[in-house]
């Protein structure tokens, strides 16, 4: 049979009607939704953070320049840059690994309609072009290229090397899809990621002469930078070819199962009935991709304190108290703004259990305070070395964490009616993403009080004195734990039956 | 044991369940029975304060169940999937439930060896998280976990649906068991009516919310219940 071939403008129509069905059924999805008003938040959180970040970067394209060449008194900034930019990429991968979504179209329902495969692939991976993560290294190349022109770099040059750039900003984009899918390679490009560090590390092997002879390379020689764009395109139609060879339901569609092997907690049974749902948090945390993600996570903001002590010039010493209270914070703003929904897909069993609902509640918090000084201890001995004014900083937002922001979190919980599917990272659509953006976004207004306070201290006495404020105020919250526990308990209360409900549209 | 009195739930202006008073004494097998949307794990929600009704209230021995939460100490269900903890092994998942119901290990594993028979072999000792367990053996796994630590009422939504016929007739026997053995108070749902009749002392016909029939189960049931499914 002959096929016809389509006109261009038969084509294009055709591509608009498939974008807008698309389109339509995530808007669906999106209002048709058990908590509209909690995602209507979190949108609006999420535009905050954008523009939050739409300021900030293309700032720090301004300044790069400037601070490297005054600051740190680096001779030329741009070879400086090119020296690191292996490092960034690779963080830049980390950060995608954990924090990007992989666009999710639910499959299983289109495949037996007439889009056709090819369509569907197209459209998850067209999406990701304008994620946040892409777009977001414009607003930075911008500004620091338009300050490169004006201290005489070549015009033409920076054109060859800001090409270079975006097209390893979307190797990264496209690798993401293959990481979230691909264990295998997961682990052995964290071990290269690991092992190069260290061989730097321990002098044995500078691997940023490397990155800045190869980056540097694409200035010199504008035309080199066709060859990334060339495996950007390679990669993009492998990744194509990956995901719909996948779309069966045998194959990527498939749940991928692990073997399983019983942990015995019991060294925890000295801590009573809460021990008993701690064994289960531990269990979570350890076999499911998505909690396992947002613990890490998590662990990365133990070190978030160091990128405003580094800029307090610019900052300011409010910021850098901000860096270290979300140092303590990490796991109670990653993983405790999910209580209870870390439970939503067996809530149920939890509500018919024979345990009142204040002890569930305490044991969640049980474990957000047990996190939490964890986070703290490890956080004090990370920045022992800025001083004891950053170990002052850091046990005073431990303190305010959890005598305050503990049951901030727990109470918000009550109302984010988030289901969470733990199972989900099984198949190659799903929904891979460890944590969202959300979660950080919704911490920030957590911040406010406490950065204020310290201001306070910090503007008519000393940081000290800032930092005894915040951390008294940390205690009170303890103190009175009685009290705020029947308040959050009472609101859990009034909610149970719609979040009952909510969590069964999982 | 049970009793429901004035029990209305209302969506918008539906109404899915309208039972005006329903005992369920004390060690009875109680079947519920009813085509699709009668409001059978409707009612089940409101027993075990899940769903809140909008009039009306639910006693469970005596204990009001949407203000106090005393009932739950002596109150177990299994109603679907989301009474199963997916990333736990079935032992760490019986070794929960025992715990919270104040059994120790050792009481957990004598009570779980009785029903090596039920389970097949394919529970117990193997290398799968509940999450990767057939639909069929899940509800093994969440059936038994409801008989954990003595309770003195057992709801049970639809636990014949998806259970191969072996599994069926064994699950059967235990139910009868529990009920003449042990004076537990049985609640089960169901969409064969002849299970139903099989392990049930008495049958209650729900449609639309509303009880049709109230029959204490005798040779004719089975030929009545059939004869109202026909239409």
């Amino acid at each position: 049979m002959l096929k016809k071939r389509r006109t261009f403008s038969e084509r294009m129509i055709y591509l608009s009607t498939m974008i807008f069905t698309f389109l339509k059924l995530q808007w669906k999805s999106f209002f048709r939704g058990e908590s509209v008003g909690v995602n209507v938040m979190t949108k609006v959180f999420k535009w905050f953070g954008i523009v939050y970040f739409g300021f900030i970067t293309p700032l720090l394209g301004f300044l790069t320049y400037k601070v490297l060449k005054e600051k740190l008194e680096i001779e030329d900034p741009f070879l400086y840059l090119n020296k690191n930019l292996i490092y960034v990429f690779a963080y830049w991968i980390v950060m995608r690994y954990f924090i990007q979504p992989i666009p999710v179209v639910s499959i299983k329902p289109l495949l037996l309609t007439p889009i056709s495969k090819s369509q569907i692939v197209r459209h998850a991976l067209g999406k990701s072009v304008f994620s946040f993560f892409n777009i977001i290294a414009f607003f930075y190349l911008i500004p620091l290229t338009w300050v490169l022109i004006n201290k005489d770099y070549q015009v033409n040059q920076l054109i060859g090397w800001n090409l270079t750039i975006i097209a390893f900003v979307y190797i990264t984009n496209y690798l993401n899809f293959i990481l979230n899918n691909n264990d295998k390679l997961l682990y052995s490009i964290a071990a290269i990621l690991v092992l190069i560090k260290l061989l730097e590390y321990y002098s044995v092997f500078d691997f940023t002469i490397y990155s800045e002879a190869f980056f540097y390379s694409f200035y010199t020689n504008p035309l080199y930078s066709l060859l990334p764009w060339v495996f950007l395109i390679w990669l993009y139609f492998y990744v194509f070819k990956y995901f719909k060879n996948g779309l069966y339901i045998d194959l990527g569609l498939k749940k991928r199962t692990e073997e399983a092997k019983i942990d015995d907690f019991s060294w925890l049974d000295r801590f009573g009935k809460t021990a008993v749902f701690l064994k289960n948090d531990l269990r979570l945390i350890k076999r499911s991709k998505r909690a396992r993600g947002t613990v890490l996570a998590g662990i990365f903001f133990l070190f978030y304190g160091f990128i405003f002590y580094f800029s307090e010039d610019i900052y300011g010493p409010s910021m850098t108290f901000f860096g270290y209270l979300f140092a303590s914070g990490g796991f109670l703003f990653m993983f405790g703004a999910f209580v209870p929904s870390w439970d939503s897909q067996y809530y149920s069993l939890m509500m018919c259990q024979n345990i009142e609902y204040k002890e569930y509640i305490k044991s969640k918090w049980s474990l957000v305070v047990i996190g939490t000084s964890i986070s703290t201890l490890l956080a004090c001995f990370i920045y022992s070395f800025l001083g004891a004014d950053a170990i002052f900083a850091v046990l005073a937002g431990g303190l305010y964490n959890i005598g305050i922001n503990g049951y901030l979190t727990l109470w918000a919980g009550a109302f984010t009616k988030t289901p969470i599917d733990l199972d989900s990272n099984k198949n190659i659509f799903g929904d891979t993403k460890a944590f969202n953006m959300k979660t950080l976004l919704i911490a920030l207004p957590q911040m406010a009080l406490p950065i204020a306070l310290f201001s306070i201290g910090n503007y008519y006495y000393s940081a000290s004195i800032g930092c005894l404020i915040v951390g008294t105020t940390g205690i009170l919250g303890i103190l009175l734990k009685e009290q705020v526990f029947n308040l959050i308990i009472k609101a859990y209360k009034t909610e149970k039956y719609s979040t009952l409900k909510a969590y069964k549209q999982n | 044991m049970i009793t429901l009195k004035n029990i209305t739930k209302k969506y918008s202006k539906q109404t899915v369940l309208d039972i005006i008073a329903l005992d369920i004494p004390v060690g009875q097998t109680f079947g519920l029975v009813g085509n699709n949307g009668a409001g059978k794990t409707t009612m089940f929600s409101c027993l075990l304060d899940l769903i809140k009704p909008t009039t009306g209230n639910v006693l469970n021995n005596g204990v009001e169940v949407a203000s106090s939460e005393k009932w739950k100490s002596f109150t177990s269900a299994f109603l679907d999937d989301t009474f199963l903890i997916g990333y736990l092994m079935p032992e760490e998942y019986f070794y929960f439930i025992g715990e919270l119901r104040g059994l120790k290990k050792k009481e957990v594993d004598e009570f779980i060896n009785q029903f090596e028979d039920f389970f097949h072999g394919e529970i117990l000792g193997g290398k799968k998280y509940l999450r990767d367990l057939s639909k069929g053996n899940q509800k093994k796994a969440g059936v038994v976990a409801a008989l954990l630590g003595k309770p003195k009422v057992v709801i049970l939504d639809e636990p014949f649906a998806n259970l191969d016929p072996s599994t069926q007739i064994r699950l059967k026997q235990i139910l009868k068991d529990l009920s003449n053995n042990n004076k537990t108070t049985i609640l089960v749902s169901s969409h064969d009516i002849q299970d139903v009749t099989e392990v049930c002392e008495r049958i209650v016909l729900l449609e639309k919310g509303k009880v049709i029939k109230d029959i204490v189960t005798n040779p004719k049931t089975l030929k009545e219940l059939e004869a109202y499914f026909k239409g």
